[in-house]
């Protein structure tokens, strides 16, 4: 909200800079977002907390300045010539809905001369960003930035049958407000009507239709205060918000009206000319009880920290207007109406603790025993950061949001959770699957010329009803890039593989294939499925060129809650006492038997004292046939015990031949 | 023949050496010299030592004596050249191995955490080594949890929807990470000591200050005798330990529904420590957090005994804190993982 420096300087005594002001108002709670200089005065932008309407004006906020300045705060003075005709005499006022509207002032003046405002007037509302319209309908909005108290004028020459009704609208009750759109109504929205129609939304915006204009001579001023969450429905169902709804929906001070009602008819008068009627019509069914709240003097000190001097609460409380008694516990207080903040014990703390300085409260640390803990598996997840990082991966952070026929494309079988208000239609669901994302990362840094890259991130996917942590890795490009001492290398399927080996070993998970197939985006023939905790392989190349991918793309997908879980203790070897012994084996093997059948083979044959088999070349041409293709792998023995001798290894070798030879049809090549 | 023949050809030999060792410069000149002179066969010191036998007896002793101690300086003469040779070709060997040490080095691959990820779990160690406990909770959350149970009267502004995600009319994409606050409070009863890190979302337009996803760091301490002091002091403990000993920290009063008093955080700028800069505004101050006083409305909630239990909670925005800490003016970088970016972390 804007404020002026000059026109607080009317309701308070100010010695201080703007400056200087701004820093007091922001510790007061009144946080400055701006602060300019504007034609010979200084104008404020404030931040003010939605529980505090009562300044939402100069005059509330003058009133505050005074609080912590210990200085009376002086409300507008106004002299108000009434003239010998009685308003209720010619208009009458009533309220059908009182819940919905609290009080309704009117008054009633007549033989104004519509015209521009005078330029004091025009120059107030100008620093503050208000357009001028006209003089009767600038002293309403002068008021409302003034005293806090939205008011609205009508041509009482328009309004049919003398007569304001407060009531609920009728269902397709139609109205056109200032804005000139017509609106349809329902009875859910409070209207002002006359005798025949609505001519207002209450708290929101005036009717065209009994528009004050150039040929108006006679005005029926409102002055009221209606119901704070009525406002803010109506506001939000027609999506239409004015200075005046802001105010309402906060709530307003019931006791405001009648005064501001006064003040701007006397200020009507001053700008406009014409005689006020005699009388506001004041129709008030819902008195406003004044509230007593305690505040009980040890609890200062057990909930700010230290205790504060009676006599400062007392001063505080007697600044800001309460009424204060004193009790054998503390005080009570009777809180004025504009404050409809304060209802309990805790307000007049915060008050107190606000008034006296947030600053002159000491600084300690909270006693306390017991111990701080990380989550469950946050240790497990800093060992797979950092293994991930040791691999090369660098982690990404991307948005969650996603566009429903792209994520079909990865997850066509998962319900995604929708958002009703998306910011865009194509970030109308969260993400069901971490690829899409991942895609777009990887797209994103290609488009800048960067094209080798691993990436992972460890991150949510959510579907209806649920949501869990993922964690997928991708790559592409050079593995190791051309350097003027050694050649490039392409990252390929085996390296991927090696990767999640190494992160599933470091949880002590064994990669097992399995059967399943792999989902369509995945090369068929370049891809490995462990059950549903681990996929990864080379991106369909369908999928790669959608995105106009031309190197290859490696993704591997991984159910992080599993890994993390994963609470199977690593078992630490000791070193071994005795000498390994390396057998070598070149086989000759049917282009139909794939490695894991060698690696089976050779296990069928259950020797403990064989610790690792590797394969260390292959061939897929050479002198055999061409059904045929060469395999060598070494074969390490180790016994713990002691050293093995070569006829003890000479009959494992034999033994494993055998088994080769007889389960895979394996020959050995000379 | 006589002795004092036979002591100068010793003496002759020794010459001969002595000049012809000049020469030797490698190991073929040093074996060749040392056959010369020591070769068993036909050495000319040998020789010499083999007609031993010959002289006469009483010569024998004094021809022995200056036989071996030319032998003995010739062997001692040979061993240091040998050495001499030796350090030579090494030298040279390691000249013929040498680099061009000034190119660059090779470089290895290695991952980079993202900054992000970086600030939120030293915030977590700070708040754990003050015997804070990590709590986490959904992101599709109830508007029970997000708003009612945290105090958020029905007509707030943040509800609308122009401000938060719904899913449903009772579901929606959490704004804060309180509600993992009032689940918490749920489960036990004080003392509740806890922090929540979690990523929070806002109908925000994504700019270089805003995103409609960003991760939050709560924290809610209730206990008996908890105070508004040991607020302040928290804060500040924790901003020294992330910003450095140096830090301000300031409270000034605002209004949030959960606490009161509620306040605003401020921070002495970290980059002009607090003289005023284009950062901080020329104010000197940086805003950080939201914080307070836990309303006695939340006890409503979780039953607590509001007369019993007094507790704080504050909470601010990890993307906020690394931003502050890497001095960085853009948000979007966080989220459009540029390896230009990535890599410097």
């Amino acid at each position: 909200m804007k404020v002026s420096y000059n026109w607080l300087k009317e309701f308070v005594d100010i010695t201080e800079t703007p400056r200087e002001l701004g820093t007091r108002l922001t510790n007061l709670g009144l946080a400055v977002d701006a602060l300019e200089s504007h034609a010979g005065d200084w104008v404020f932008d404030l931040d003010v907390a939605t529980n505090r309407p009562d300044c939402l004006s100069h005059f509330g906020v003058a009133r505050e300045i005074a609080a912590a300045h210990g200085t009376a705060v002086k409300p507008p003075q106004f002299e108000l010539h009434e003239g010998e005709k009685r308003a209720n005499a010619i208009f009458s006022i009533s309220i059908v809905d009182s819940d919905l509207c609290a009080r309704y002032c009117g008054r009633y003046v007549a033989g104004v001369k519509i015209g521009p405002s005078p330029q004091w007037l025009r120059d107030r509302l100008e620093a503050l960003g208000v357009r001028s319209i006209n003089n009767v309908a600038d002293v309403t909005n002068y008021v409302m930035m003034e005293l806090g108290q939205p008011l609205h004028a009508f041509d009482a020459d328009l309004l049919e049958g003398q007569t304001i009704i407060v009531r609920r609208a009728e269902l397709d009750e139609k109205i056109i407000t200032l804005d000139g759109v017509e609106r349809e109504l329902n009875p859910s929205v409070l209207a002002i009507a006359d005798a025949h129609r609505a001519v207002a939304v209450a708290g929101v915006m005036g009717g065209a239709e009994t528009e004050i204009s150039a040929s108006t001579k006679n005005v029926l001023l409102e002055s009221a205060n209606f119901d704070p969450l009525s406002i803010r429905k109506t506001s939000r169902a027609l999506g239409l918000s004015s200075e005046a709804s802001y105010r309402f929906e906060r709530g307003a001070d019931v006791e405001m009206a009648r005064y501001a009602c006064d003040r701007a008819a006397s200020l009507i008068q001053a700008v406009a000319g014409g005689t006020v009627y005699r009388g506001v019509i004041d129709v008030y069914p819902r008195q406003r009880k004044p509230v007593a709240v305690n505040l009980r003097r040890h609890r200062i000190e057990a909930f700010l920290g230290a205790a504060v001097p009676d006599a400062t609460v007392e001063q505080i409380f007697s600044r800001l207007g309460f009424k204060v008694k004193t009790t054998h516990e503390g005080w009570n207080v009777e809180i004025p109406t504009h404050r409809i903040d304060i209802t309990r014990e805790e307000d007049l703390l915060d008050e107190v603790a606000r008034h006296y300085g947030f600053d002159k409260f000491p600084s300690t640390l909270p006693e306390w025993s017991g111990y701080g803990s990380p989550l469950p598996t946050e240790a497990a997840e800093r060992l797979l950061r950092n293994q991930l990082a040791a691999l090369g991966y660098s982690e990404t952070i991307p948005l969650v949001f996603s566009d429903a026929s792209r994520e079909q494309r990865f997850r066509p079988n998962v319900q995604p959770v929708r958002l009703l208000n998306p910011m865009a239609e194509d970030e109308a669901i969260l993400r069901t699957s971490q690829v899409p994302s991942m895609l777009r990362t990887i797209e994103w840094n290609l488009n800048r010329g960067i094209r080798h890259m691993q990436l992972y991130e460890l991150g949510k996917i959510y579907r209806h009803g649920g949501e869990n942590r993922s964690l997928i890795l991708a790559a592409t490009g050079v593995e190791r890039a051309k350097t003027v001492h050694e050649p490039q290398r392409e990252f390929d399927f085996f390296d991927l593989k090696g990767d999640v080996e190494a992160i599933l070993e470091r949880f002590n998970i064994q990669l097992k294939s399995s059967a399943n197939s792999v989902p369509a985006y995945y090369h068929p023939g370049r891809s490995f499925r462990n059950g549903d905790f681990a996929i990864f392989g080379e991106l369909h190349p369908d999928y790669a060129e959608e995105y106009k991918f031309r190197n290859r793309v490696y993704i591997a997908e991984i159910d992080v809650e599993m890994v993390l879980a994963s609470n199977e203790r690593r078992i630490i070897e000791a070193i071994p006492k005795f000498p390994s012994i390396r057998r070598d084996f070149s086989l000759l093997l049917s282009k139909s038997t794939c490695y894991l059948d060698v690696e089976r083979a050779v296990r069928s044959v259950d020797i403990p004292e064989l610790v690792q088999i590797e394969p260390f070349d292959r061939l897929e041409t050479g002198p055999f046939a061409d059904s045929k293709y060469a395999l060598a792998i070494s074969i390490t023995y180790q016994s713990p015990e002691r050293t093995l001798t070569d006829h003890e290894v000479d009959n494992f070798d034999k033994a494993i031949l055998n088994s080769l030879r007889q389960r895979l049809g394996a020959e050995l090549r000379q | 023949m006589s002795s004092n023949d036979g002591i100068g050809r010793l003496q002759a030999i020794e010459q001969q050496f002595d000049t012809e060792s000049v020469s030797v410069v490698d190991h073929k000149s040093l074996e060749d010299t040392r056959a010369r002179y020591l070769s068993r066969k036909s050495g000319l010191l040998t020789l010499e030592l083999q007609s031993l036998a010959k002289l006469p007896k009483e010569q024998r002793a004094e021809f022995g004596r200056v036989a071996n101690e030319i032998k003995l300086k010739i062997e001692t003469s040979l061993e240091t050249l040998q050495r001499a040779i030796d350090q030579r070709e090494t030298q040279a060997a390691l000249q013929r191995e040498a680099l061009d040490v000034t190119l660059p080095g090779n470089r290895r691959r290695i991952g980079h955490r993202h900054p992000l990820t970086i600030v939120w779990k030293e915030i977590e160690d700070i708040f754990i080594s003050m015997g804070y406990t990590v709590e986490d909770g959904p992101e599709v959350e109830s508007t029970y949890y997000n708003f009612e149970a945290l105090n958020f009267p029905l007509n707030h502004p943040a509800r609308e929807p122009r401000d938060t995600f719904y899913v449903s009319d009772d579901l929606l994409l959490r704004t804060h990470t309180s509600p993992v606050q009032v689940r918490t409070m749920e489960k036990m009863q004080p003392p509740v000591r806890i922090i929540c890190p979690g990523r929070v979302f806002r109908r925000d337009a994504f700019d270089p200050t805003h995103s409609p996803m960003f991760h939050q760091v709560e924290c809610l301490l209730v206990d008996e005798g908890v105070t508004f002091a040991d607020l302040k002091g928290t804060l500040e403990r924790f901003h020294k330990q992330f910003f450095g000993e140096k830090t301000k920290t300031r409270l000034r009063p605002s209004f949030f529904p959960f606490v009161e008093p509620g306040a605003e955080v401020d921070v002495s700028c970290v980059f002009c420590d607090g003289s005023g800069c284009r950062v901080c505004k020329r104010s000197g101050w940086i805003e950080v957090m939201g914080a307070g006083m836990v309303h006695p409305n939340l006890y409503g909630f979780v039953n607590y005994d509001p007369e019993k239990y007094t507790g704080f909670a504050f909470g601010g925005g990890i993307d906020r804190y690394a931003l502050l800490k890497y001095n960085i003016n853009d948000l979007q970088l966080f989220f459009l993982n540029d390896m230009r970016f990535l890599e410097q972390f």
